[in-house]
């Protein structure tokens, strides 16, 4: 009611408004511009990263879609996918503990916990990378190292987002299932579980995204056949800027996009953005 | 509960090994070998501050400092000038698809940064877009390199931080009331200075988490420097990259990296003075 009038107000002198939509308008292109300037590229007849795109023609998406890109992709797809199933699995009881429980060293384990948040990934990276020649596992750099790294990394991000949930969860719920006979295992699993599995989802899509788009990390712990498709693009990029990469990173988009489109519809992430359900 | 230890132990134990094995130890790891010395591209055991004198007394690496942060402060400048409005827009718009606006102004943050970069490179390289579009228009005579240079890093950053801010500052306008504005202004404030004198104030929390949120990232990003910079324009980030994988000197890039933490958790813990906070822990 009142932001109805507060609007109406605005409109009314409608001078401010409009000069705020159009400054907003610059934005949006200035943000999406490019994104959509790559995607024109893609469909280049010439092998030269014009834009506007001479001629039209899908000989980039083509050469996009053979294994020398695909392996890539795939390898950042089964990256992303064990980052995103490991990080909430230890994030559940972390969070559960953080919130449930009050005891010594809690304010150390909330400090541990966005830790990696906190600290720049690059560093992580190079870090992990000393260590793993220092203990001589020299040769699980690669999918291991980069694994070990991104379930580090994304692991705040599903704390987060189950701490968020956990918030919605009445307390007196447990307590209830347990005075009427359930077993600590069974409240979980059917009380406690069903209420915080949004959470639970939303905290794997951001893992999975922030996995699959990672490049700070990843650049220190890949090995030749075991990149991800980031630090593929961004060696390639140092040699050549044919439209094929254009081709490629419009897919390494689109993959993202679908996954957030899809979970959206089924589950909601939009309250986990903001931090606060209630808020 | 019915043994002797504590449930939250039981809980915590294996993430907390996990963080602690992964990603305290790594980290203590580089700290030890920025105080160590490096002979042949090999770490000797020998206790040193000169990769910290080193790094403080070439002006090749002063000068990566510098520019470390001047691109921070750009971007940050840049981001909260951009991001204000349309976080401003987006909360306070009474439109049918703010649903859509909003998801749109988040969806670059679904692209690698490695990806919103290439935009980048398509429209400033020498024979990019923006190239063409001022030849057309007759301002400039003949071609100009806009990259590699500092600039070009700069706007690049700009375009794949800007997301952040606008998060950060809806964050904090969500928790301004509205009516507050109608108040100002039903008690004679015109609409400047409703704005500079009650929303600004209200919400310069977030304005000023959103800068360093955006200025932390900035100084340790690695992509984008590297795509739209060259080896004249080295921050931070690529320096770490070049000693470690080209030179093979980890005490050098140990010690930038440790530079680059103190800084980080310096601003954090400004920021945190500052009650920007991040998590809903």
């Amino acid at each position: 009611m009142n932001a109805r009038i507060f609007s109406a107000r605005w409109r009314a002198t409608s001078g401010p408004w409009a000069l705020l939509c159009t400054v907003v308008a610059f934005v949006y292109v200035f943000s999406l511009g490019p994104i959509l300037i790559t995607t024109a590229v893609s469909f280049n007849q010439t092998n030269r990263s014009f834009f506007p795109p001479r001629g039209f023609s899908l000989r980039w998406w083509e050469r996009a879609l053979t294994p020398e890109w695909l392996d890539p992709l795939l390898f950042s797809l089964k990256l992303g996918t064990f980052t995103a199933l490991l990080s909430t699995l230890l994030a559940l009881p972390l969070a559960f503990a953080l919130y449930r429980y009050r005891f010594r060293g809690r304010e150390a384990l909330v400090a541990l916990t966005l830790g990696p948040l906190m600290l720049p990934t690059l560093v992580t990276g190079v870090g992990l990378l000393q260590l793993f020649q220092y203990v001589g596992w020299r040769e699980h750099i690669g999918f291991a190292a980069l694994l070990v790294g991104h379930v580090v990394i994304c692991m705040p991000f599903a704390v987060r987002t189950v701490s968020i949930s956990l918030q919605t969860l009445p307390p007196n719920l447990e307590l209830a299932a347990a005075s009427l006979g359930a077993t600590p295992v069974r409240t979980l699993r059917h009380i406690v579980f069903p209420l915080i599995k949004s959470g639970l989802v939303a905290g794997a899509v951001f893992a999975f995204i922030h996995s699959f788009t990672d490049v700070n990390l990843s650049i220190f712990l890949a090995r030749p056949g075991e990149v991800p498709i980031t630090v593929k693009i961004l060696g390639f990029l140092e040699f050549g800027f044919a439209p094929t990469l254009a081709a490629v990173s419009v897919i390494t988009l689109l993959l993202p996009l679908i996954l957030v489109a899809i979970v959206e519809r089924v589950s909601g992430l939009g309250d986990f953005i903001y931090g606060d359900r209630r808020g | 509960m019915r043994s002797g230890v504590p449930a939250h132990w039981l809980l915590i134990a294996l993430p907390a090994t996990v963080l602690l094995a992964f990603f305290v130890l790594p980290n203590a790891l580089l700290l030890s070998a920025s105080f160590l010395k490096s002979e042949a591209q090999q770490l000797t055991a020998e206790p040193t501050l000169d990769n910290y004198r080193f790094l403080f007394t070439r002006p090749l690496y002063l000068e990566v400092f510098l520019r470390t942060f001047a691109v921070g402060i750009a971007v940050g400048l840049i981001d909260i000038v951009l991001g204000f409005p349309l976080a401003y827009f987006l909360v306070r718009s009474r439109s049918r698809f703010k649903g859509l606006l909003i998801a749109l102004s988040l969806a670059p943050l679904l692209a690698s940064v490695v990806v919103r970069t290439y935009g980048w490179y398509i429209i400033l390289n020498r024979f990019g877009f923006a190239n063409d579009v001022l030849l057309n228009l007759g301002v400039i005579g003949e071609r100009i390199p806009f990259m590699p240079s500092t600039g070009a890093i700069i706007i690049g950053l700009a375009h794949a931080l800007l997301p952040y801010a606008v998060l950060t500052i809806m964050g904090s306008l969500n928790g301004v009331n509205p009516n507050l504005e109608s108040a100002a202004m039903s008690l004679g404030a015109n609409r400047t200075r409703t704005f500079f004198h009650v929303v600004m104030p209200l919400c310069l929390p977030g304005i000023a988490g959103g800068f360093i949120l955006v200025f932390s990232i900035a100084i340790s990003a690695y992509a984008t420097p590297a795509i739209l910079g060259g080896p004249a324009t080295q921050v931070a980030a690529t320096a770490i990259y070049n000693f470690i994988i080209q030179l093979l000197d980890w005490s050098l890039g140990a010690a930038l990296a440790v530079i680059l933490i103190v800084c980080s958790l310096l601003l954090l813990y400004a920021a945190a003075r500052l009650g920007a906070r991040r998590a809903a822990l």
